[in-house]
């Protein structure tokens, strides 16, 4: 369970982020939907520790975030570039990323064997350095790294740009199989406002640092965001 | 003037590039060494002729001077091909311009030409063919003299920047041109064959006749002619940049490391990082020559300033890790963000950084120990240095290393090369590499040189013995700054 309090972040006098509670329960799956600079992205730094709140805290399953350590067992994420680590070859970076999560070699091949289909062999056995992939190629492996210690939570920031057509459509098969079989809680965010309310349970709307809106999924959803964001 | 434009751009992008002004400490404090060492430059070519006379008072200084030309010309080549990073343009936006091949090929290896930094060694040259050429060969003579250095110049940049593209700088090719070097100054020694005796005799030769620098600039012309060729042949961009990795290498080496477990995977990471990026590789290849530094600290020349002395045992004997102690952390500036959210603690992040650096400095005390031969003193200084750097500096250069926010791109350039450079580098050599050999020569001063460098000693094994705790407390340190760290690696410098 993730929950957030009073967390706020600042630049320079600008508040970027302002959220005055969130909870996201177990097995939940949490939409984030936004414009840009809208806080997304900095909302998951934040759970992520990878910026510092300047009020308010973040908890995971009740333990502070900040500056601790045990959290990172039971989350998996993929956000930018700065996530992978490019002069390694994906192969050498799947078994580094699965062993600091304690897997083997055998279970790192198992779950590579099953993600096949979703490299469509562009990225195993070609021996080239991540950093030589194309852009799409790389966030497949960055996705792939993040959903490879089968995690409690998981957080991609916009997973389905960058990704031809049916990538797109694998990947939303791949992550509603992991709610439905394991209970995945996730956090995702999109510009696209037809994969979120495809994959998530329940979209949050932020602008300009604010949740403007909370809504759980039904078939009237898209056509609300829709016009939320109608210009 | 498409030439003009290209030049403008390129100039453009330096000063655009958001890193410029930031970095105006660092460009100040790289002029004020570079001064220094054009008034050294300045200084010796005035003095040759008396330097001339005390090495060698058989010879005619001139003599001297000749003879040796050809032994800087090789030294600059052989510096040029480890240091001298390759010029390029951007090509792929002006591959598809209306420009000419020939207009590009000849930007790319004629700027260099323009760049000051290259005709430093005019700053002795032209001293030097005042004060002694000018005597012996008359004005003529000077003006050949100095036209021919130029023209050597050019060659050596021309040739040199062939010889990397053609054979790039591995370190297999830096191990056979050491060995070269090495062989031609043997045969040297042992007055088997000389090279000295060779370009007295040409020099005088040229230098007699008027069209000698007629001669001399075809060297440049035929190194030129070379780089024209290899671009004949090599145009397209992706015959530089493709590079596949053959996945079945390295896989044996992980086993020493893997029985540390998670620390261990994090150090054959940094390991690979080492050997996959440009920057650090050369790095290496550089800390390989500072390994020869011992050969003038030890040679007898310094005995009696134990401070220098000290200075270079903490060079020789900590070498790799002083190399790269500078770049700690930050070397992982790029993919920062990756590690902090993998299930990494934060104090096996850093025991892996500590540890390498331990088991990095080990082995250079190892393969420094043929020094032991220089006496008893040297092994002194050298297991002192040893322990110190182990104990004490490490720790020190952990704690710094969370001060250094800035990204270091690793893929780009090499050495010479000064990205990610702050003046806080700077404020660090001064204590970690300096303060101590000053302390020493201070107490040198007093007579107790002695007595601190085994107080170094101790310190250095008190320092080992509690690893664990400086462990605990550089992690502490590191959690105080992770923040700074992460937000300082995410910006990227043009």
């Amino acid at each position: 369970m993730i929950q957030t309090n009073n967390l706020k972040k600042f630049y320079g006098g600008n508040a970027v982020l302002n959220i005055q509670s969130l909870t996201i329960s177990d097995g939940e799956s949490f939409g984030l939907v936004g414009n840009n600079g809208a806080g997304k992205t900095t909302f998951f730094r934040l759970i992520l520790d990878l910026i510092e709140a300047t009020e308010g805290e973040v908890l995971i399953d009740g333990e502070k975030v900040a500056l601790r350590d045990d959290w990172k067992k039971i989350i998996a994420s993929y956000l930018d570039e700065s996530f992978l680590i490019d002069f390694l070859t994906p192969e050498e970076f799947f078994s580094f990323s699965g062993k600091t999560y304690g897997m083997s070699d055998g279970d790192i091949a198992i779950f590579l064997e099953t993600m096949q289909d979703f490299f469509n062999g562009e990225i195993i056995g070609t021996g080239k350095l991540i950093r030589d992939l194309s852009k799409g190629n790389q966030k497949k492996v960055g996705i792939a790294s993040a959903l490879l210690p089968n995690p409690k939570i998981l957080i991609l920031d916009e997973p389905f740009t960058a990704l031809d057509p049916s990538s797109q459509i694998r990947l939303k098969r791949i992550l509603n199989q992991l709610q439905a079989t394991n209970q995945t809680t996730m956090l995702i965010s999109s510009h696209d406002l037809n994969h979120v309310t495809e994959v998530c349970k329940r979209t949050v709307v932020l602008e300009k640092g604010l949740v403007v809106r909370d809504i759980q999924t039904d078939s009237e959803t898209l056509k609300e965001l829709e016009s939320y964001f109608a210009v | 003037m498409i030439e003009r434009d290209l030049l403008r751009q390129q100039w453009l992008k330096q000063y655009r590039a958001p890193g410029f002004y930031k970095n105006l400490v660092v460009n100040i404090l790289l002029s004020i060494t570079g001064l220094y060492f054009a008034f050294i430059l300045v200084g010796l070519g005035l003095l040759f002729p008396v330097i001339a006379k005390e090495a060698a008072p058989e010879q005619a200084a001139s003599d001297v001077l000749n003879g040796l030309i050809i032994y800087t010309g090789l030294g600059v080549l052989i510096f040029r091909y480890f240091m001298q990073s390759l010029n390029t343009v951007d090509q792929q936006p002006y591959q598809i311009l209306p420009i000419k091949r020939s207009t590009l090929v000849n930007y790319v290896l004629l700027t260099p030409l323009l760049n000051p930094f290259n005709y430093i060694s005019l700053l002795f040259f032209v001293p030097v063919s005042i004060s002694i050429i000018s005597k012996s060969y008359g004005v003529w003579g000077t003006c050949q003299f100095i036209f021919m250095n130029i023209f050597m110049i050019w060659f050596n940049v021309l040739f040199a920047t062939w010889l990397k593209r053609k054979y790039e700088s591995t370190l297999w090719g830096t191990l056979f041109i050491m060995l070269i070097a090495g062989g031609l100054f043997l045969l040297e020694y042992f007055k088997v064959f000389s090279l000295f005796d060779i370009s007295k005799i040409s020099l005088h030769f040229l230098l007699s006749k008027n069209f000698g620098i007629a001669l001399i600039l075809t060297f440049p012309l035929i190194a030129f002619a070379l780089n024209k060729q290899y671009f004949n042949k090599n145009y397209y961009t992706e015959k530089f940049t493709r590079k596949v990795l053959s996945t079945r290498s390295h896989t044996g080496s992980n086993a020493f490391f893997e029985r540390f477990g998670k620390v261990g995977e994090i150090i054959m990471l940094m390991i690979k990082l080492v050997w996959r990026n440009k920057r650090t590789k050369s790095t290496l290849t550089v800390s390989l020559l500072f390994l020869l530094y011992g050969f003038l600290g030890y040679s007898g020349l310094y005995d009696d300033s134990k401070g220098f002395m000290y200075f270079v045992a903490m060079i020789v004997a900590g070498n790799f890790m002083l190399m790269f102690s500078q770049w700690l952390i930050s070397w992982n500036g790029s993919h920062f963000d990756s590690l902090m959210t993998k299930s990494i603690d934060a104090r096996e992040y850093i025991s892996a950084h500590y540890f390498l650096m331990l088991f990095l400095n080990v082995i250079s005390f190892i393969i420094t120990t043929p020094y032991f031969f220089f006496g008893k003193y040297v092994i002194f200084l050298q297991v002192s240095a040893f322990l110190f750097n182990s104990g004490v500096i490490l720790p020190l250069c952990m704690i710094f290393a969370t001060f250094n926010t800035k990204r270091l791109e690793l893929n780009e350039g090499s050495a010479m090369n000064y990205q990610g450079t702050t003046y806080k580098n700077f404020i660090y050599v001064m204590i970690i590499m300096i303060l101590p050999s000053i302390i020493i020569a201070v107490a040198n001063k007093l007579g107790i040189a002695n007595t601190v460098i085994w107080i170094y000693a101790v310190m250095g094994l008190i320092g080992i013995m509690f690893t664990k705790q400086l462990i605990d407390l550089c992690t502490q340190q590191f959690l105080r700054r992770k923040y700074a760290l992460c937000e300082g690696f995410r910006k990227k410098e043009a």
